[in-house]
């Protein structure tokens, strides 16, 4: 068992695990963070998406051991129930969610775009976001959504 | 879906990482984890001890030297397909670099990692043949310089020793005439290519092509040299329409690609053909546009 | 008066569903996140081979395992607990199987249960399966249908003496006349390929046994929790007083979720075994060889048309890949239903058919949606695009001609299908137009001439909607059940018996209860998947929801509202049939009495209800709208539908010859389900549809070698569309109402159904400068440009 120290959405975590547990398994089983979703375990499919240090990565291939002194966002520190960030409340009004099993991984994989280029067009963002799955929406609308806040595209109805 | 037990060692240093990988045996470099970790989690490898090199300061960056790039192991896709130093002296590498996975892969996966991975698919081993580079390794106490023709023992398979760490990639830097193109297939955005090649031309001021290589991924069990699909283009200074088709063809006859559920044997020459006419046309244009505009 | 009206629900921030908040804060509780104290983890060792007899499971290793709990085979679980059977024993051309929640004596697929490890962790159940020893005896695997079928092949069943699971044949009219009278004939084959439904989180259980109670609690990932509960109750023996069955969110369910999967009476039967609350996760190696497959089929036929291209007759035979038959709904039902789907909207009362489902050493088949009937879809319109061709008449004029008429309804079919839809002949004009056919064909024209493979192709179909199961699982009717209590402080609570995957029920039913109510949807609170809020229901599947549980929901508010409305006109001394409920008010003319203060004299002041009434607000209901069968009738005729949903597609593709790619410039929908709830709600469910029509045809492929190993166990061999594959689909609602509650139809299926069809057309389209034909439904760049080559070398 090795003790691991990290920020997770600004609060300090700390875990005892074994250098296999994988970071996707410590933030949902030992800290209560459920948004990440196992969705293939295989780096495939992008729902288990968390920012490490700013930047997107994969929690099912990353090792909790490796997150020791960095900073994990997770969606539970993006919005709350009772105030949304911006791009959950565009997939809410363009209806960019059905299961919502992919969600968290878009929401992160989006905040990122939107951090590196705020004015995306639907190129980009459909090329930015490819890493993520989505079986329900057939991603039309998820990709209306985040036009909606790059300004490229229909504002929200 | 979980990875079997292992010990693990962050080492700081390239010392640290070589005494670690000699001491055990089934020891593992663990850089981006991008291949590896989903490997494990399957339980197709099982190290005894993972070694990660994320911290190791002497992995990164990027330089140039006495006509040669180095770029060190550690080197993320993402930076190689980001950095503005990169995109002006190895544009290839950038422009490469960019049709890897998805961001995240992008932002975890190493240039070390996916060569010494050797995935016959994966692009960037098929870019270190075609521009005839060569990798460094270093063991306990001795480094040596291994030849990218030398480098590829088969399907995920290198001459690397188990006990050697990639430390750096090197090629030959770009110069004026140079121009390079890497054409690819893929089924969605961001997947492995079913087939790829890259085609480096180098035109001399009259624009005559002076040399022309090409590698492919997806095309056999290790990026494969195709290099002598495009002689008959050496000493031309015009790339017509024919010819690059006639290229095509060429690559396409000269590789003996696997079959499997991306694609048949056939379906992966097809490819070649369109993909080879495709990358040829781009390089030879790039070679000639460098000419003219020094820096680009 | 003295009741203040209840104040308004705290604004919903704004989102578009009810379940939009939670889902978006990752705050949704999905199997996985469920929690107990003390949780223990299952894993499941699964047959390495296609084909083997088990001699011997050596658990003894396993057990060593620091953190194991226990080791299970099948052997031993077999010993104690019951078996799964079809249920159909009235069919006498199915073979009649058990089997149990492991494998036993032989396993029959790769990725087949043989034995279970419970332990801490799902790491450390991982690590103890790698020790547990099986002795297999490897047999000689069957690895598709016509390998099944051959006198020599290897045997699944051995005393089955073949490996027929279901031979089923079907006569209609007189085909033999039809192809008497014919002018002509075709002859063609149709090939369906092997795919995957692959809802994003896969399949899970998770169980508790009280032992001092004799309750099972399971938390399982399933569209159907009721039916669930039966099958867990044959299983366990326990009584399903004693069972309670809850569906959680669901990351995705298309049909897969619809079956009673043997690993979730496993969970079942270990909670009763280790005494600890047990948990299951299919993980995505397992979901791709162990989950369900679906639509591997071959059809071939034969067509009796005149020279004005009406097909008058039609002879099918149906092959079909089974894989292990060891599922319960049996994996034959998709096929049952092609069968019946074939004459589609078209008027065709001369069809006959045989049916054979093979047995074979692959995955069980099972429900995706869509269930049978895109294959039945393809089939009727290739063959007409076929026929067409070969008169030389074009693809609207060959369905103009032979479209079943606008009266009368309903319009029985040759298989027996009681047809209440709205005109075929309108929606077809309104396709054309809508996709502006004319035009698209115009620059197809065009775009041929510079030598470009562009097509246009179109395709309609007809949907039984709400189907009745019982023919298929030999129990199970064509019913929903709804619970609807209005609350002391006016809100309202509605459960219901079908299953939410995504689609948003909690805002659908909230809206249809709210408009009988005349009340806000923001104050009706809806939950599904709960055996313990609702005697009973059938789940979702089949577009059943907004028909059956919509209407439940309406039926069950509509007498609420009544016994309201009797309290209100009480109050105002007026009769109750002139109350009207409207806006959170309960009105006669100008007086009104609000929703809550009604609802507060049901329980808080009841001395202010009419004399002799009951105190309380609250019904459940059951609602059937009576009209389907349970069983055939002597002619093997069966409307299963309560109702029929429409749809029609046009396309517009280019194929790139070079590397067998082919772009969707253009897709139209024209959808009728009747009455629309929501039409943004409904809009997701058509581009969803279309996602799968897309990845089905042109992305999936399920792949097997010859010794019936599977090829494609991780999401980057097994490729469903991503973003950049989208295709925005221009949708069209007709809205013709059922005349069933609430006047809707069922949606959620059409545009898969109807998609393939149109794609495979305007792929026909594209390629006909070169003559080669469309009779597959797999159009993958690698397929095609075989199909290509083949072509220019023969
Ligand atoms: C969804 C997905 C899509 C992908 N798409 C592509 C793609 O299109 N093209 C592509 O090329 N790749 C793709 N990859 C793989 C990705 O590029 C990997 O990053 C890369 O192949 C390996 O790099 P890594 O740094 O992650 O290596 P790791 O996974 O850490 O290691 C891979 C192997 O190399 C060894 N190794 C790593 N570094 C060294 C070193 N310095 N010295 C010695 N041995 C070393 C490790 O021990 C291990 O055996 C994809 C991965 C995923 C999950
Ligand atoms: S669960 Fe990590 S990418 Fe799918
Ligand atoms: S909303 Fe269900 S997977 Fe995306």
């Amino acid at each position: 068992m090795t003790s691991v120290r990290f920020s997770l959405n600004g609060e300090s975590a700390e875990v005892d695990v074994e250098p296999r547990e994988l970071l996707l398994d410590t933030l949902r089983d030992r800290l209560a963070a459920k948004g990440a979703h196992a969705g293939c375990e295989q780096g495939a499919c992008g729902a288990c998406t968390v920012l490490v240090d700013g930047s997107g990565v994969r929690s099912c291939l990353m090792f909790t051991v490796q997150a020791s002194g960095t900073e994990v966002r997770t969606i539970e520190g993006v919005g709350s129930p009772g105030a949304l960030h911006p791009i959950q409340q565009a997939l809410s009004q363009h209806h960019g969610l059905q299961c919502g099993f992919c969600t968290p991984g878009m929401v992160l994989t989006a905040l990122e775009l939107f951090e590196t280029d705020p004015h995306p067009s639907r190129d980009r963002i459909e090329e930015w976001m490819s890493g993520n799955l989505c079986r329900c929406t057939g991603y039309v609308n998820i990709v209306s959504a985040l036009e909606s806040l790059a300004g490229t595209g229909e504002a929200p109805s | 879906m979980k990875p079997p037990r292992f010990d693990y060692v962050a080492v700081r240093s390239v010392a640290e990482a070589t005494e670690a990988l000699a001491q055990t045996e089934d020891a593992r470099i663990l850089a981006g984890g991008q291949s590896l970790v989903p490997l494990m989690n399957l339980r197709l490898a099982r190290p005894r001890l993972l070694v990660d090199v994320n911290g190791v300061r002497d992995l990164v960056g990027f330089g140039g030297r006495n006509g040669t790039l180095r770029f060190g192991a550690m080197c993320r896709h993402r930076f190689l397909e980001t950095d503005p130093l990169v995109h002006q002296k190895a544009p290839i590498f950038a422009e490469t670099a960019a049709l890897i996975g998805h961001v995240h892969i992008r932002n975890r996966g190493t240039l070390g990692g996916s060569i010494a991975h050797a995935d016959p698919v994966a692009e960037l081993p098929a870019l270190l043949v075609a521009l005839d580079g060569r990798v460094i390794a270093s063991g306990t106490g001795r480094e040596r310089a291994i030849p990218a023709a030398e480098l590829f023992a088969g399907p995920f398979t290198t001459s690397l020793d188990p006990t050697e760490l990639l430390t750096a990639v090197e090629v030959p830097a770009h110069t004026d005439g140079d121009g390079g193109a890497f054409s690819e297939f893929v089924r969605r955005h961001g997947d492995f290519a079913t087939a790829g090649v890259a085609v480096i031309v180098h035109r001399d001021a009259s624009g005559t092509c002076e040399s022309l290589r090409i590698a492919g991924c997806g095309l056999g069990p290790t990026p494969v040299d195709l290099s002598a699909a495009g002689e008959f283009l050496l000493g031309e200074s015009e790339l017509g329409d024919g010819a690059a088709r006639e290229l095509g063809k060429r690559v396409a006859a000269a590789s003996d690609p696997p079959g499997d559920v991306h694609g048949s044997k056939d379906y992966r020459r097809d490819l070649a053909a369109v993909l080879a006419a495709d990358a040829v046309r781009r390089a030879w244009q790039k070679a000639g546009a460098a000419r003219r505009d020094p820096g680009g | 008066m003295s009741v203040a009206a209840p104040p308004r629900a705290p604004a919903q921030t704004g989102t578009r569903r009810h379940e939009d908040t939670r889902l978006l804060c990752g705050r949704g509780e999905y199997l996985g996140d469920v929690q107990r104290p003390d949780l223990k983890h299952i894993a499941i060792l699964r047959s390495p081979l296609a084909h083997a007899r088990i001699r011997d499971v050596d658990v003894s290793g396993a057990m060593t395992v620091p953190g194991v709990i226990g080791v299970f085979t099948g052997a031993e679980l077999a010993a104690d607990t019951g078996e799964f059977s079809h249920h159909l024993p009235m069919i006498p051309t199915l073979r009649q199987i058990t089997w149990s929640v492991l494998a036993t004596d032989k396993a029959r697929f790769v990725g087949e249960p043989v034995a279970a490890v419970v332990a801490d962790s799902r790491y450390i159940a991982e690590d103890a399966l790698e020790l547990i020893e099986v002795d297999y005896e490897e047999l000689p695997a069957v690895s598709d249908a016509k390998a099944g079928l051959e006198a020599e092949a290897p045997l699944l069943y051995e005393d089955w003496g073949d490996n027929v699971f279901l031979y089923m044949p079907g006569a209609h009219g007189d085909v033999e006349a039809a192809f008497a009278d014919a002018d002509g004939e075709l002859r063609e084959r149709f090939t369906h390929h092997r795919v995957s439904g692959l809802p994003m989180e896969g399949h899970g259980a998770l169980g508790e046994f009280d032992p001092s109670t004799g309750r099972l609690e399971m938390h399982v990932s399933t569209q159907v929790p009721h039916t669930l509960r039966t099958v867990i109750s044959d299983i366990t023996g326990l009584s399903e007083a004693k069972i309670r069955v809850v569906a959680p969110d669901m990351g995705g369910g298309f049909g897969n979720k619809a079956h009673f999967m043997r690993e979730e009476a496993l969970v079942a039967v270990l909670a009763m075994r280790v005494r600890h609350p047990v948990v299951w996760q299919q993980d995505r190696t397992e979901n791709l060889l162990a989950g369900l497959h679906s639509r591997e089929q071959v059809h071939e036929v034969e067509v009796a048309y005149r020279n004005d291209g009406r097909v008058l007759g039609l002879r099918a035979n149906f092959v079909v890949d089974v894989g292990s038959p060891e599922l319960y709904i049996l994996g034959c039902a998709p096929a049952i239903v092609t069968t019946g789907v074939v004459p589609n909207c078209y008027d065709l009362q001369d069809y006959a058919f045989e049916l054979r489902c093979v047995a074979t050493n692959k995955c069980p088949m099972g429900g995706y949606r869509g269930y049978g009937q895109p294959q039945g879809i393809f089939l009727m319109e290739r063959v007409l695009d076929l026929v067409g061709e070969r008169l030389d008449i074009d693809p609207v004029t060959m369905r103009r001609r032979n479209m079943i008429p606008d009266e009368p309804r309903p319009y029985v079919t040759a298989t027996g299908a009681v047809l209440d839809t709205g005109s075929f002949d309108e929606q077809l004009s309104e396709l054309l137009e809508a996709a502006d056919y004319d035009a698209a064909c115009g620059a197809r024209d065009e775009a041929r001439a510079e030598g470009r493979l562009v097509g246009v192709g179109i395709a309609q179909m007809v949907e039984p909607t709400a189907p009745n199961i019982h023919a298929l699982a030999g129990r199970f009717g064509g019913y929903e059940m709804a619970m609807l209590t209005v609350q002391p402080d006016g809100r309202v609570n509605v459960a219901v018996g079908t299953k939410s995957q995504g689609q948003g029920h909690e805002t659908i039913y909230a809206k249809v209860a709210a408009d009988v109510l005349g009340i806000s949807p923001d104050d009706v609170a809806v939950s599904d998947g709960d055996t313990a809020a609702l005697p009973y229901g059938i789940g979702t599947w089949g577009s059943r929801s907004a028909v059956m549980g919509g209407g439940a929901v309406i039926k069950a508010a509509r007498q609420v509202r009544d016994k309201m409305a009797a309290i209100a006109a009480g109050l105002l001394e007026a009769p109750a049939d002139q109350i009207e409920a409207s806006d959170g008010f309960f009105r006669l003319g100008e007086a009104a009495i609000p929703f809550g203060q009604i609802a507060a004299a049901a329980y808080l002041h009841t001395f202010l209800l009419p004399p002799g009434m009951d105190p309380g607000l609250s019904v459940v209901v059951g609602y059937d709208p009576g009209n389907t069968s349970p069983f055939p009738d002597e002619r093997g005729k069966l409307n299963v539908a309560a109702t029929y949903s429409t749809a029609a597609a046009a396309a517009v593709v280019e194929v790139d010859p070079a590397t067998g790619v082919v772009t969707v410039s253009d897709l139209t929908i024209v959808h009728d389900c009747g009455t629309v709830i929501d039409r943004v709600l409904l809009d997701g469910q058509i581009h969803g549809a279309v996602a799968q029509a897309v990845g089905q045809t042109f992305f999936e492929e399920i792949h097997y070698d010859e010794n019936g190993q599977p090829q494609t166990s991780t999401l980057l061999d097994y490729m469903i569309p991503a973003f950049g594959d989208v295709v925005r689909p221009r949708i069209v609602h007709r809205e013709t109402p059922s005349e069933l509650i609430g006047g809707f139809r069922g949606a959620g299926e059409g545009a898969i159904i109807v998609t393939p069809a149109a794609l495979a057309a305007a792929v026909h389209d594209a390629l006909a400068p070169l003559g080669v034909p469309i009779t597959q439904a797999n159009l993958s760049p690698s397929r095609l440009r075989e199909l290509l080559r083949a072509h220019s070398t023969a």
